[in-house]
């Protein structure tokens, strides 16, 4: 945030006020009054406002904090529409109360949604301070078999090698190639995984396959024995 | 982002013109300056409150990081009410702290001022003195809130016995406000308010 009272606006010329704030008087009736600015900077402000006024009404998909469409838009849990960038600045504006502006549900930058339109790449935000946008979170449909774990690594890794050095092989083999986020085809970021429900069951699902395998390889060389 | 806040100010207008509170003449909104960072909003009395029919000033200062901080309010028009101080006009109202949200615009400040004016929370007072009198005697907080609309705010009800206190003690050479405030304070006790005035 730069100061916004020394970069006057585009369209409303910059006037020394302080005399004129000083006569504000009740009576007078005009409820929404700029100041008698010279002529040419009154018109272009009021051509401003029109503007303003069709944008508005062209779309129900406008920001609840900047007031203007959503850019970057996501949404809330609770259902509400924000820019992401505005979103993010309210949230690092009150670390410790992580509130939706709107209905006070509790948020948290992990749990809103990104809402991507047909063409929402050319609607990029050039702020480049904010951090990116949460990634969607995608659930892969559910596997049809009980042993699916086994048949995916296959397809995608073009076979499970038994012939791999038995020596070589305990711990260090599962933590390197036994990583099943990096066969998903998803969109996720990797700064984005920790702690989301998805990453939580990856987890499982490897430990499990960790002692399948385990106790095949111990049934192969029991059988060579 | 600076240009945030008078992005949103100047939508906020929209806002607030189209509003039926606006049809009503319940709510105003002016700019004061043109950078959009100094307004000035009037409420009017709710009404069956002690401060039907008055008119109240308030001067609001938009800071830059508007909306993600509260405007900063304060009433000009001089008001008798528990969570407003009498003397500096300042607001002890928890949307305008800590109960803040982005999404809140100037207009619903503007009505939650208004219906601050209409269920004072004692409890959570601004200026102490008014919250008790506004408790332990409730009738006389009536009369001294309308007293106050009436000598501020265009209110209609005039108590002719707090005027000649109060002329007693500005011929003393007291000023008219600090008569009003001492009296209020004392419950139009004259005695107890020349003493605090004169000690
Ligand atoms: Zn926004
Ligand atoms: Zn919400």
């Amino acid at each position: 945030m730069s100061s916004s009272t020394s970069n006057p606006l585009p369209d409303v010329e910059p006037q020394a006020s302080t005399s004129e704030s000083s006569e504000y008087k009740p009576q007078q009736s005009t409820q929404y009054s700029f100041k008698p600015s010279p002529e040419n900077s009154k018109t272009s402000t009021k051509a401003d406002f029109t503007d303003d006024e069709e944008k508005k009404d062209d779309s129900m998909y406008v920001c609840n904090i900047c007031l203007d469409i959503a850019k970057d838009a996501v949404v809330s849990m609770c259902g509400h529409l924000y820019c992401w960038p505005c979103l993010n600045t309210w949230l690092e504006t009150r670390p410790t109360r992580q509130l939706c502006p709107v209905c006070k549900a509790a948020i948290s930058k992990e749990k809103v949604i990104p809402l991507y339109g047909r063409n929402s790449d050319k609607q990029q935000d050039p702020r480049s301070k904010v951090p990116p946008r949460p990634q969607g979170q995608r659930t892969e449909p559910d596997p049809n078999t009980g042993f699916q774990g086994f048949q995916s690594f296959n397809g995608a890794d073009g076979g499970f090698h038994l012939s791999f050095g038995i020596g070589a092989f305990p711990f260090g083999f599962f933590a390197s190639s036994f990583n099943f986020n990096d066969m998903r085809p998803s969109a996720r970021a990797p700064q984005h995984q920790q702690g989301t429900p998805q990453f939580e069951e990856d987890q499982f699902l490897s430990k499990v396959f960790l002692w399948v395998a385990l106790f095949f390889f111990s049934w192969l060389i029991l059988a060579e024995a | 982002m600076a240009n945030m806040a008078v992005s949103r100010i100047k939508r906020e207008f929209k806002e607030v013109l189209r509003s039926e509170e606006i049809a009503q003449c319940s709510i105003k909104l002016e700019l004061v300056n043109d950078c959009f960072t100094e307004l000035r909003g009037e409420i009017a009395g709710p009404p069956d409150t002690p401060y039907e029919f008055g008119t109240f000033l308030l001067e609001i200062h938009v800071p830059e990081t508007y909306p993600f901080n509260p405007p900063k309010v304060k009433f000009l028009t001089k008001i008798w009410h528990p969570n407003i101080s009498s003397v500096t006009g300042a607001i002890c109202l928890d949307i305008l702290k800590d109960n803040w949200a982005a999404a809140m615009t100037l207009r619903t400040v503007l009505l939650s001022l208004q219906a601050l004016l209409a269920s004072p929370e004692p409890d959570d007072p601004q200026d102490a003195v008014v919250a008790s009198q506004y408790k332990e005697n409730f009738e006389m907080f009536c009369r001294t809130a309308k007293h106050w609309t009436n000598s501020y705010a265009k209110g209609p009800h005039k108590f002719p016995d707090f005027d000649t206190k109060i002329q007693r003690l500005k011929d003393m050479g007291v000023s008219e406000f600090d008569a009003r405030a001492a009296l209020s304070r004392h419950n139009w006790d004259l005695n107890r308010a020349t003493e605090q005035l004169f000690s």
